[in-house]
């Protein structure tokens, strides 16, 4: 499965959900297939809620891990 | 936006939707820019517009999304066109579209699912509201509270349920709204049914419980079993609390996981004791097999009967016996449940009975008796080793067999078969003997006197259970006491013979002497003189036959002379051939030595010997007698060396069977049908007080040969002189003699003989008349020059003592012994007893005359 990572940092809502959504939408078959998962560095505490809903709304498994002045957030395919 | 694929979102197309083509003319120009500028400002005014509905909508879009709206500062309208998040939204919630259908798709199929459990499950299920109202239900429900109900949604549970018309407060269901937790009711009573009751809420988004799931239970069944059960395990619980057998379960382990009351009491341990033991402590260390057959039934590979040795606690031997069987559960071992019994008085009793049996067993094997036991019918149960021999049938045969058969019985002289004693008790039930005179008959065919008993076995309620036939072959025995009758027969007439013998040697004594003193009267050359001689030789031969009878009847040691054999050969050979067709023909050279012989006996034997001959030849036929000298260098088992005379006597008869050789000098052997036995083994009874010996060959169907060796005479014949025969009677004696003598006609014979031979003789018939006798004539001067002495005086003083009472009176008294046992040992060796000289009866008046010189006048 290939990692798609993307670095967000420093961007707020909704630019933050916008440029989220945008890369769930360009991987869209690539997901439901279940062959690549996209992580999402941010350090946007609204993201954490915004990205980790839209994806699961969509039908994708989400999780958030805490890092260090960030977050991370993995979309994986798949169906949830 | 920073990406390690340094991936950026495209921008928006641009799009140039406000310009259009503008035609500008000269006489217009200010006009037409007035123009533009008015629809430069409409224009504007709506992209405006546009724009701003571009973005009032985004935000809506955003605001449903989740997030925060534009901020008019962060993105201008160009950048919003730009970036199109509108795009960006709808291609999301076209996703967000694709995913709610999909879910959606599955919700349906869940719902059918859930419909389903709902409507076939075993359990009755209610959904009900906040307010207890029947929201849903399914079949089970319905069948369980309100079968005759049409729809009942809508109705409060209290009432379809609780049949109450109002609501019940304590409801304890109510609290699942309030606590939003499960609750579990077990065993709950409703309309006499029991029922387990699960209670869960259902919370809405906000997590209310807005309703709460009841899935009724019904488990009245299972009670009902269950109460079936604990009856059932409290009956069987009770069965075996009660039970006296020692009753056990066992897990894979080896624990106990029961014991009863009866285990516990006999085993010695306390109810609490037993769950810290395992099968194993209780195994008696010293039943070394005990272990691992208990370990294979305890690991479930064998069951059934089993037999072991228990230890209580303390340390009592526990022999019991059981049944175990394993319990398995999917192929795996459960354990094990034994049920056993104490057997150790039985065992002991066992024991007991085994040794009483092997004692049995031994005692029959020993005893000299056949002992056959049967059973109630008859039929042969067991039978000792004499029985088998007597029998001829082996114990595994006559199993089983019926006692007839076995004990085959005839009449020994009629032959007709006897009644079994057996089958005769078993009429009677009383015990039998067997009559006299059975003959048994062996399986092989041969024939036993038998004699014996039949007793019946009887049990403890005296009823007979079988029979025990003791039985012993009387065969030898009958033919001992046939033998000791003979015998005592032979020893009577021999005690008659001798008293025979004696009175006819007195009566030949006194016609022997009477013929002589009739010859004396006769003138040399009267007739009479030659019938006194027949007269006289007739008396010669009966004496000789006296001294058989009185041998015969008397035995004893022989009273040895040296003589030569050949004329008592020819003597005794003739006189038992006499009247029967044998002949005999001798060879007995003159050179012959002489032998120290007894002639009485030795002529016992020869007329033996030959007379065996002559009844092996009952058509007649030949005796060849021989006789020759033999010198035996060395010292045999038989004979020591030194010089023999050999006596052959060989006849032409059948002959004796080899078998029967070894026997033949055995007394009472006898093949003969009229011959007692004693011939041949008083002859070589003789012949070894002889110190000789006697052999004997035979040819079957040829004849038999004897061969007698008797040592030759050395010189040395007697301790006793010899008297020697004087040639002439007519010698005169002068002297007195005192005759002692019962017989009265030997008496007066005797004293006549005395008188004609020149002697005064005074007689007496008894030894004290004697002895005074005497006395009297010495003390008066007129001593009695000799004393003649009869051996034995019937009821009175005889030889023996007399003269030891003359000895006494007179030391120098010559006496002669005279009496018709010439082999009695003071005949024998009358020196010793104090005579000096013998006398044997019947003797002639030579006789007196040469014993009477000899002793007075020692001529």
């Amino acid at each position: 499965m290939t990692i798609i990572k993307y670095d967000i940092c420093g961007q707020i809502c909704p630019s933050t959900l916008l440029t989220a959504l945008q890369v769930i939408n360009e991987y869209s078959e690539q997901l439901a297939e279940g062959e690549v998962k996209i992580a999402f560095k941010t350090d946007n505490r609204d993201a954490i809620s915004t990205i980790p809903e839209s994806a699961a709304n969509m039908g994708y498994p989400v999780t958030v891990t805490k890092g260090d002045g960030y977050y991370l957030i993995e979309i994986r395919g798949g169906e949830e | 936006m920073n990406s390690e694929k340094a991936k950026t979102p495209s921008p928006a197309n641009e799009r140039d939707e406000g310009c259009q083509g503008i035609h500008a003319g000269p006489g217009s120009e200010k006009d037409a820019i007035e123009r533009l500028s008015r629809e430069n400002d409409e224009l504007r005014r709506k992209y405006s517009t546009a724009t701003q509905y571009i973005r009032d909508k985004v935000n809506q879009l955003l605001t449903v999304m989740g997030t925060s709206t534009l901020k008019p500062e962060e993105l201008d309208d160009k950048t919003l066109i730009e970036t199109d998040p509108v795009g960006i939204i709808s291609n999301s919630f076209v996703q967000i579209l694709k995913h709610l259908h999909k879910t959606n798709a599955k919700l349906k199929i869940t719902n059918q699912e859930i419909k389903a459990i709902f409507d076939s499950a075993g359990a009755g299920i209610l959904v009900i509201d906040r307010e207890m109202r029947t929201l849903a239900y399914n079949a089970k429900l319905r069948e369980q509270f309100f079968p005759d109900k049409s729809d009942v949604t809508g109705q409060p549970c209290y009432k379809v349920i609780c049949n109450l018309s109002d609501p019940f407060s304590s409801c304890p269901f109510k609290r699942v709204f309030d606590s939003g937790e499960n609750i579990n009711l077990m065993g709950w009573v409703l309309d006499k049914r029991f029922y387990d009751i699960f209670c869960a809420p259902i919370k809405d988004e906000k997590g209310e419980v807005t309703r709460a799931v009841l899935v009724y239970m019904d488990i009245t069944d299972r009670m009902q079993t269950e109460q079936a059960l604990r009856q059932s395990e409290e009956k069987y619980r009770d069965l075996f609390e009660n039970a006296n057998d020692l009753i056990q379960s066992i897990g894979p382990d080896g624990t106990f996981q029961y014991v009863n009351r009866a285990w516990r009491e006999t085993l010695g341990y306390a109810e609490d004791e037993v769950s810290g033991l395992t099968v194993f402590d209780i195994l008696h260390p010293d039943c070394s097999e005990c272990g691992p057959d208990f370990k294979s039934v305890v690991f479930g590979e064998t069951a059934g009967r089993i037999e072991t040795v228990f230890i209580t606690k303390g340390g009592r031997r526990l022999n019991v016996e059981g049944n175990v069987s394993t319990a398995f559960s999917g192929g795996k071992l459960l354990g094990t449940r034994g049920i056993f019994r104490d057997i150790t008085e039985r065992k002991e009793a066992e024991e007991i009975l085994s040794s009483e049996r092997e004692r049995l067993a031994v005692t029959l094997r020993c005893i000299g008796d056949g002992v056959i036991t049967t059973d109630i019918a008859g039929k042969v149960v067991l039978m000792n080793k004499v029985a088998e021999a007597l029998t001829g049938w082996p114990q595994e045969d006559a199993k089983g067999s019926p006692i007839a058969e076995v004990l085959h019985l005839i009449d020994e002289t009629s032959r007709v078969v006897r009644d079994n004693p057996v089958e005769t008790l078993l009429k009677s039930g009383k015990a039998v003997d067997i009559l006299d005179h059975t003959l048994l008959v062996a399986r092989g065919g041969k024939e036993r006197l038998i004699s014996d008993s039949v007793s019946p076995i009887v049990d403890r309620k005296s009823n007979i259970i079988g029979t025990v036939l003791v039985f012993r072959d009387v065969t030898e025995k009958r033919s001992l006491e046939e033998k000791l009758l003979k015998t005592e027969k032979i020893e009577s007439l021999g005690v008659l013979a001798g008293g025979i013998a004696h009175d006819f040697n007195n009566l030949l004594n006194a016609i022997m002497g009477n013929i002589d003193l009739a010859v004396m009267d006769l003138d040399p050359g009267d007739r009479a003189c030659e019938s006194l001689s027949r007269a006289e030789k007739a008396v010669l031969r009966a004496k000789d036959l006296t001294q058989q009878l009185l041998t015969f009847s008397k035995g004893g040691a022989p009273i040895k002379k040296a003589a030569s054999i050949s004329e008592l050969i020819r003597d005794s050979a003739d006189f038992a051939t006499r009247g029967s067709n044998v002949k005999c023909s001798f060879d007995l050279p003159e050179e012959l030595w002489k032998v120290e012989i007894d002639l009485g006996q030795m002529s016992q034997v020869i007329n033996n010997i030959v007379l065996n001959g002559v009844h092996a030849m009952p058509e007649g036929g030949q005796i060849y007698i021989s006789a020759e000298n033999l010198v035996i260098g060395y010292d045999g088992p038989e004979l020591k060396r030194g010089k023999y005379v050999r006596v052959t006597v060989k006849d032409t008869g059948s002959g004796i069977p080899k078998e029967h050789l070894p026997r033949i000098f055995e007394p009472y052997f006898t093949t003969k049908h009229a011959g007692s036995g004693l011939g041949l083994a008083t002859t070589y009874s003789i012949i070894k007080k002889h110190d000789g010996h006697i052999e004997v060959a035979s040819d079957f169907g040829k004849g038999t040969t004897f061969s007698i060796l008797l040592p030759a005479f050395s010189g040395n014949a007697a301790q006793n002189p010899i008297p020697v025969e004087k040639p002439s009677s007519k010698n005169k004696g002068r002297g007195r003699v005192l005759l002692l003598d019962d017989d009265d006609m030997v008496r007066t014979t005797t004293c006549e003989m005395l008188k004609r031979l020149g002697y005064e003789v005074v007689g007496s018939a008894e030894g004290n008349e004697t002895l005074e006798k005497y006395q009297t004539a010495r003390n008066l001067g007129k001593p009695f020059d000799a004393v003649i002495l009869d051996l034995t005086i019937p009821g009175g003083m005889g030889g023996k003592e007399t003269i030891l009472k003359l000895r006494e009176f007179d030391p120098g008294v010559k006496a002669v012994v005279s009496s018709g046992y010439s082999s009695d040992s003071i005949m024998a060796n009358y020196l010793q007893y104090g005579f000096s000289g013998v006398l044997t009866k019947p003797y002639q008046t030579k006789d007196l005359s040469s014993v009477l010189q000899r002793v007075i006048f020692d001529i």
